[in-house]
């Protein structure tokens, strides 16, 4: 295979230079499928698509990739993240800690804070640099933890005052005799956040994988977060054993990552770059296939898994004693859910597994919300296309928007969509969804959805919230939302892109 | 009492904040009612702090215009490399049109501090126009949320109620105490404060929350008789710049009151020096205190009784308004051993003296001591070095002390930042009726250990 990702230097290639990623567009979910030109090589590949971003005058605070970077390096066990940064980005230890904290918990693991140092700089240090508190941090991770590899996050500051972490890092890999691993998240270079996950797994893939592998033919790479422990199961009918990366994994699940059969994930947004940097540095395959939504999706996902691993017979052993056992109980659900209608706001590749799993279950979701949109994966396979996946074997999307996290906009859409319910992972968008009468499906465990048993969790869990409704609709009797009375009035949420001047009229 | 001696050497590192930057202080900014804040920074800086100090500190919620609300600049590469007014004074005019605010605030970011953009500039074209907006520099290398709060505090006094030599209105005082949401527990305990104020006769300023009649209530601050800082050292910047601006003397308190006792002696203090009429002050005081105590003999069965023991050493990990606070009541009115007191949010050095004194006298016949530690690695391994006696001890202080609580096989309240595993509405432990609260929440917690 031809060299995809470009490993050489520490700094990763964003995700708007690598693939192609907007961030504002609306549309039908079959044009963006167009636009995309995936099958040709994909927006990024200069082959000259139609994909224009809208642009707006007015934005509300969104993500960075810092975060991301938290939420992955900050989540490995027995390892340290340095926030190379002013206090201020440390606060995202809180939100980290406590997902961290309940992570472990639900995948039966000892409880413990999370291993995160700030560097701590001041005004003074943006005079003269960082560097040596950077040294300082990276000794004290040492002696507090004798972590197996430590770290660096870069921040806006640092980026901006020039803070040369690769040669500490370097140095320090040297003294210590671990990887010591500078990674390039300053929030600013990238417009979507998700080129924080590519900037972890750029680290990880450089200097932690094992590059002696021996390889284990039973061991599969499952690149998640915290969910709970559904693939173990799974894989077991298979006669796999479940290797989870990155979040809650140890530093030596994430060297053993060489030595596995293939590599799956649940989400393409974020396993993109991890799988295909070690089909191309390692030689282990990354799995092609839509990701495991709905009978369709699973069935591929899984008849693909067969091949790759060599147990062809064993997966369609499975997937027929599967489709017998869910189809009845699925049936079932459908007539409670009869006549429901769901909006599935969350990231981008997860939400086109969401809405298969809503159509397998009757409910109706012509609209839809994803913070960005990758015109392509990087591995290129039209495989892995899986909004197409979506479109082909769901239908057509009517209103398919990418909206990173402006909620202004989300108003517009729930007015015109008036779901019963929204699905949801990232904060932000559920609160406005309850001050209008609607509740939400929080995602935390992003396994509930995976699978044929995940179309049951996904059932059962809007029942139970369809049941908040009352409390949401009480409290939108009684609040008053903070936008003007002439944006509530608006009906299109994109025409602000379309005449800018409008904030300029009185 | 047993202190270590040998602090862990201080170094740059902190792990385990126990605050957030300047920026955090946007919700300074949503704590009054209809405030917007605006925020000129990257496009994580709001949300860090947003779910840091408003979400997973006790679930306070992102309110009017926090959380995913705020409209902020998102700086990018372009914004770092030709500079960021030009998007700032787009986003401003934008958010005018959108947002529904009575006051915008604009706060700063590393990025635009960095980088040199003009803000004042940006903001005065407007404030020129009428639009009400104030700006406050709050760059994440300048300071903390409880530096920050007072950025913004002076910012909306001067930028937006400006100037005033008129007469003063009596019984008006202005109340600078609790920092909203970083101190989780703000909006209970400022209710609070509010209403014994208001029981002796005192019109109150309370500024933030509920109770708060937001800019409205802002625009009087020049007209109260005198502010009341109820804090040990947060607001005394505050405090002192509207003694100037506005000749307006403040009375110092550093002990936030808890309980009966506390809380009486705090009215009369006020009380003297706002020369309200004693028998007023008495009136309030004895109606308080029956209802405590009504209650507080209820207690006392309990309290004197229970077989399966009670904490008898505490701990106090918190920002040091809670400590003190915490520590005065704790000792005085249940008659708690003091085990450990380490203050967490970096008081300036200047006041730093000034609160360890206090610890010299806790109560008449008890003196203890105070470390100031910011980093949480640090302030673990001093608490498992700590001599906590025969029984287990109880900790209030932060979720990040939750696992060493475990370790000491103690108790734990989480009553300072961050509390992830704490869903606050509008509890107060302040006062005579916070007090109360706080006495159910201890011996909830201490008790649900037995069985």
């Amino acid at each position: 295979m031809s060299k995809i990702l470009n490993l050489k230097t520490p700094v990763v290639e964003s995700r708007e230079q690598r693939l192609g990623t907007i961030v504002n567009w609306e549309g039908k979910a079959s044009e963006l499928v167009k636009a995309s030109a995936y099958s040709s090589g994909g927006c990024g590949s200069g082959s000259g698509c139609g994909l224009c971003e809208l642009n707006s005058p007015f934005t509300q605070g969104s993500v960075c990739s810092e975060q991301m970077v938290e939420c992955q390096a900050g989540h490995v066990r027995e390892a340290v993240l340095i926030q190379h940064s002013p206090i201020g980005c440390a606060a995202g230890q809180v939100a980290y800690n406590s997902l961290y904290r309940n992570g472990l918990r639900n995948r039966n693991k000892p409880v413990e804070n999370i291993r995160v140092i700030s560097t701590n700089l001041q005004e003074k240090d943006m005079v003269f640099g960082g560097v040596d508190k950077l040294r300082q941090s990276i000794l004290d991770a040492w002696t507090r933890y004798k972590p197996k590899a430590i770290f660096i996050g870069s921040s806006c500051a640092t980026a901006i005052i020039g803070d040369d972490i690769d040669s500490t890092a370097s140095e320090l890999t040297d003294e210590l005799g671990i990887p010591v691993i500078p990674m390039h998240c300053e929030g600013f270079r990238s417009k979507h956040w998700s080129t924080g996950f590519d900037s972890t797994q750029h680290g990880i893939l450089r200097q932690i994988v094992n590059r002696n592998p021996k390889k284990q033919e039973d061991l599969v790479n499952v690149i998640n977060l915290w969910g709970s422990d559904v693939f173990t199961p799974l894989l077991a009918e298979l006669n796999l054993r479940v290797n989870y990366v990155i979040d809650l994994a140890t530093v030596d699940d994430l060297a053993q990552m060489s030595e596995a059969a293939c590599t799956i994930g649940f989400c393409n947004t974020l396993s993109s770059y991890l799988a295909t940097g070690l089909e191309q540095e390692f030689g282990v395959p990354e799995v092609k296939a839509p990701m495991p939504y709905g009978f369709a999706g699973t069935d591929a996902w899984l008849r693909e898994i067969g091949k790759v691993t060599h147990r062809e017979e064993l997966v369609e052993k499975y997937i027929a004693k599967k489709h017998a056992e869910v189809k009845p109980k699925i049936e079932e659900l459908k007539k409670k859910l009869k006549g429901l209608r769901g909006f599935s706001a969350t990231g981008s590749a997860y939400s086109h597994g969401l809405i298969s799993v809503l159509r397998e279950l009757g409910v109706e979701s012509n609209g839809s919300l994803v913070f960005h949109h990758d015109p392509i994966y990087d591995s290129g396979d039209p495989r892995q296309d899986s909004l197409a996946h979506l479109v082909d074997n769901y239908g057509d999307v009517q209103s398919f928007n990418v909206s990173n996290r402006q909620q202004y906009q989300f108003y517009g859409l729930l007015k015109k969509f008036k779901p019963d319910f929204i699905m949801i992972r990232h904060n932000g968008l559920a609160p406005l969804a309850s001050r209008v009468g609607i509740p939400a499906v929080p995602l935390g465990d992003e396994h509930l959805a995976v699978g044929y048993d995940g179309m049951i969790h996904i059932a059962e869990i809007i029942l139970d919230v369809i049941a908040h409704t009352k409390f949401h609709k009480n409290l939108a009797a009684h609040v008053k939302l903070p936008y003007t009375k002439w944006w509530l009035a608006q009906d299109d949420p994109y025409i602000l892109s379309k005449k800018p001047e409008l904030i300029y009229q009185d | 009492m047993s202190v270590s001696k040998e602090l862990i050497e201080k170094t740059n590192s902190i792990n385990q904040p126990r605050y957030g930057c300047s920026l955090g202080s946007l919700y300074t900014a949503t704590a009054i009612p209809r405030v917007i804040p605006i925020t000129h920074c990257g496009p994580g800086c709001a949300d860090k702090q947003f779910t840091a100090t408003a979400f997973y500190n006790g679930f306070q919620g992102s309110g009017y215009g926090g959380g995913a609300v705020s409209p902020s600049v998102n700086a990018s590469e372009k914004e770092v490399v030709f500079g960021g007014t030009e998007r700032l004074t787009e986003l401003i005019s934008a958010s005018i049109k959108i947002m529904d605010a009575d006051l915008f605030v604009v706060l700063t970011g590393c990025i635009a501090d960095l980088v040199g953009d003009d803000v004042p500039s940006v903001v005065a074209q407007f404030q020129a126009k009428g639009v009400p907006i104030v700006y406050a520099e709050t760059g994440g290398f300048k300071g903390n949320n409880y530096t920050g709060h007072e950025l913004v505090t002076k910012a909306i006094i001067d930028q937006y109620v400006g100037d005033y030599d008129g007469p003063k209105e009596k019984k008006l005082v202005n109340v600078w105490s609790s920092v909203p949401y970083i101190d989780t527990f703000w909006r209970g305990d400022l209710e609070e404060i509010k209403r014994v104020l208001e029981g002796i006769g005192l019109k109150v300023n309370i500024l933030f929350g509920h109770e708060s009649k937001g800019v409205e209530e802002w625009k009087t601050i020049p007209k109260a008789e005198f502010n009341l800082v109820l804090s040990p050292w947060v607001g005394l910047d505050t405090a002192k710049h509207l003694e100037k601006k506005y000749n307006q003397p403040f009375l110092h308190i550093p002990v936030i009151p808890i309980g009966a006792q506390e809380t009486s002696n705090f009215l009369h203090r006020v009380g003297t020096f706002a020369k309200i009429s004693p028998k007023k002050i008495e009136n309030f005081i004895k109606k308080e205190e029956d209802y405590y105590y009504y209650y507080l003999e209820g207690f006392a069965d309990f309290y004197s009784e229970y077989w399966w023991g009670l904490p008898a050493k505490f701990g106090v990990v918190s920002n040091s308004a809670y400590n003190l606070a915490l520590t005065k009541f704790l000792v005085n009115q249940l008659g708690l051993i003091p085990g450990r007191q380490i203050i967490t949010e970096n008081p300036p050095e200047e006041y730093q003296e000034f609160i360890r004194e206090q610890y010299t006298h806790i109560a008449d016949d008890v003196s203890t001591t105070v470390d100031f530690i910011e980093d949480g690695y640090t302030i673990g391994q001093e608490l498992l070095k700590t001599d906590f006696g025969h029984k287990s001890p109880l900790l209030f202080a932060t979720t990040w002390d939750r696992d060493v609580a475990k370790q000491l096989n103690g108790g734990i309240l989480e009553i300072s930042f961050p509390a992830s595993y704490e869903v606050v509405i509008n509890r107060a432990n302040v006062g005579y009726r916070g007090a109360l609260s706080l006495l159910e929440k201890i011996y909830t917690t201490a008790i649900s250990r037995s069985a």
